[in-house]
């Protein structure tokens, strides 16, 4: 079975005036037609950066990719040419952000922003006849065809009233509103992957619960295959089936939700498992990992979690360890587990 | 609050605001040192003479009750006259007006056609060469002087190659069209007559080029700042990742974001070329009302000055409603209250 996404040893590096930071050390990732899958990580750890290689849109400059591959149904993305990759986004991908107030734009309806994202998703690229030459009976057809699309989208996310509140500008809705029809436009052209980065963390608690079950429902409706970022164990013990572990530019652990929360194998996963406030605790404060993020500057060499790391033996300072079987579909990249393997 | 209202309260306000100016142009024209009287009566009138002068003009009277005379008479219709010619200041601006916004209004409408575009493709290729020649050239127009590059451009393309007029608004022989406006591109048009509307377009094209170059300048300035700083906005990397093309993004949804700050610059250039067309009228004897201010200036002439000092009040007036009404136009989130 071939893989929808598949993320192979990409190096990804950022100049800066401090120093050239190397934000992806080598990150591998697969997803499968249907999937959903988890990308946790602490702040800086690269999990936006891995996402927004697939679209491809890191800056570049300042970010270069050094070395790897991203491949989608079987082509690789990263030698594309600006244009195709424009008709490939629309055709393939949908995206939603983490603040649903900076991302809607705020000079235009909400009609006219989704019937566009209906028209150029449907168009995958080619030319979409504009207001000029958008007279000819073909192409009011296919403006009308869109807005009634559009507002199907506004149903299907869950928002009340959609053929009225469609001529309504962005700061007339709420966050959670908002956020509602970012997902609308990131599902026009019923795309093959969704990358969601970070959905929830820009809103309130309550709202959180409710994108996350519209997620969930559009997941069971439409079949979707979902790339979830987040910092949130929460969310994705709620709406992930497997989870990958990041820390520090790599992959270092992955694994079915369940196993990885009972059975978390690396050291980085087990601390942030025991990091996650529990009801029961109330005395003797909140867990951590002892140490700080690296610099990725100046990275630790070997393993980039040795000096944070109980269990650290010679060669975690030596060499970068690879991902080993530890379980039914759960890798880890530590040496702990080497000789298990 | 309803924008009908809301225009109307605007217009009202305005007076206020002209009553304002008057005062101070009035105060100014009075304090300044000099004898206008002795001027326009000449070095050998005797003292009956400029005594009667002074009678004729009310200028024996103590200064509020002319202020409150000429105030009157100003919204009467009565502007008052000139001191040396006799002519009445009213009828002066309507002769001489409509030059001078016929060839500030091209100017501020070739240097938006010029100046947003370089902006946006400036921004579009930040740092690279594109940007650099839209930079250089703008950083050109804005340095070099207007009435060097007149002549310059009078020079080249009017004398060497002949392409242009010289100057003045028509050729002498040629009969300006009856006035509606006193626009000749507009007067000509009304009247079908497309042959001095050619001509006097071949006349405005140069001058209202070379009055456009400072404005054309800070346009591309503002327009590839603004358009920088809107390309850094959330929705554009949301719009490029569910496959709005490029294109569609710069031109439609970027541009309207950035326009806002262009508007003010186009409205206040618009107010500034207006009162600095002066040069370029001289340059290429446009019978505008840059020079007519500059002679009345000079000969201390007041009732002139107090004119168009009113005249221009109405205009920057009318200029900043008509561009907060642009902006509610272009950013749904402005009310108008």
């Amino acid at each position: 079975m071939t893989h929808l996404l598949n993320i192979e040893n990409l190096h990804l590096e950022f100049d800066t005036y401090d120093g050239l930071v190397k934000v992806l050390a080598g990150v591998d990732l697969s997803m499968r037609r249907g999937d959903v899958l988890g990308l946790v990580g602490e702040t800086g750890c690269g999990k936006s950066m891995t996402a927004l290689s697939v679209p491809r849109l890191i800056p570049m400059p300042p970010g270069r990719i050094t070395a790897g591959r991203v491949q989608f149904n079987g082509e690789d993305i990263l030698n594309k040419s600006e244009s195709d990759m424009e008709a490939f986004r629309a055709r393939h991908l949908g995206m939603i952000f983490q603040d649903p107030v900076t991302n809607l734009n705020p000079l235009f309806t909400i009609r006219e922003q989704l019937v566009d994202a209906v028209l150029y998703q449907r168009a995958q690229g080619k030319k979409v006849p504009g207001r000029w030459r958008g007279f000819a009976p073909s192409a009011r057809q296919l403006r009308k065809d869109a807005h009634e699309r559009a507002v199907e989208l506004m149903r299907l996310t869950g928002i009340p009233d959609g053929d009225r509140r469609i001529y309504d500008y962005p700061h007339q809705f709420s966050g959670g509103m908002r956020q509602r029809v970012l997902i609308a436009m990131a599902l026009a052209g019923d795309p093959d992957l969704l990358i969601a980065d970070e959905p929830t963390t820009a809103l309130d608690v309550t709202i959180q619960a409710q994108i996350l079950r519209l997620i969930r429902s559009l997941v069971s409706q439409l079949g979707l295959t979902v790339l979830l970022i987040t910092h949130n164990l929460g969310v994705v013990a709620r709406s992930c089936e497997r989870v990958a572990v990041m820390y520090a530019g790599r992959v270092i652990e992955e694994a079915p939700v369940r196993e990885l929360f009972r059975n978390p194998k690396h050291p980085y996963t087990r601390g942030l498992i025991a990091a996650v406030p529990q009801k029961e605790v109330t005395r003797g404060g909140l867990e951590g990992i002892p140490g700080m993020i690296p610099n990725l500057i100046d990275p630790p060499g070997g393993c980039r979690f040795h000096p944070r790391c109980q269990h650290t033996m010679a060669v975690c300072r030596q060499t970068v360890p690879t991902p080993v079987p530890v379980g039914e579909q759960h890798t880890t990249a530590c040496y702990l587990y080497e000789a298990e393997g | 609050m309803n924008i009908r209202f809301y225009i109307l309260r605007r217009v009202a306000l305005i007076i206020p605001t002209l009553i304002g100016l008057s005062i101070l142009t009035f105060a100014i024209a009075r304090i300044v040192p000099g004898d206008p009287v002795g001027l326009a009566a000449g070095p050998r009138a005797t003292e009956e003479i400029k005594e009667a002068l002074r009678r004729e003009f009310g200028l024996d009277q103590p200064l509020p009750v002319q202020y409150v005379d000429y105030i009157s008479g100003l919204f009467q219709g009565d502007w008052g006259q000139s001191l040396y010619t006799r002519r009445e200041v009213l009828g002066d601006l309507r002769t001489f007006w409509p030059a001078t916004l016929e060839l500030t209004t091209a100017a501020v409408i070739i240097a938006t056609l010029l100046g947003v575009p370089a902006g946006v493709i400036s921004a579009m290729y930040r740092n690279r060469l594109p940007d650099h020649v839209a930079r250089v050239l703008s950083l050109f127009f804005v340095s070099f002087p207007s009435f060097w590059l007149a002549m310059i451009f009078q020079t080249w393309f009017a004398r060497d190659l002949g392409w242009f007029p010289i100057g003045k608004r028509l050729p002498v022989l040629v009969a300006p069209p009856p006035a509606t406006t006193g626009l000749f591109l507009v007067d000509s048009l009304v009247q079908l007559d497309f042959e001095t509307f050619a001509v006097s377009l071949r006349h405005l094209f140069i001058p209202a080029l070379v009055l456009s170059f400072g404005a054309f300048a800070s346009i591309t300035r503002i327009t590839r700042a603004s358009m920088v700083e809107a390309l850094e906005k959330d929705f554009v990397r949301m719009e490029r990742a569910i496959g709005i093309p490029y294109r569609v993004i710069i031109f439609k949804y970027v541009l309207r974001n950035a326009l806002i700050a262009t508007i003010t610059v186009i409205s206040l250039n618009f107010g500034w070329l207006m009162a600095g067309a002066i040069l370029i009228e001289t340059i290429f004897d446009w019978p505008g009302l840059g020079l007519y201010a500059v002679h009345a200036s000079l000969s201390l002439d007041f009732q002139p000055i107090m004119g168009i000092a009113v005249l221009y009040g109405i205009v920057f007036s009318v200029v900043n409603i008509l561009t907060d009404i642009v902006y509610g136009i272009l950013d749904p989130r402005i009310r108008y209250g």
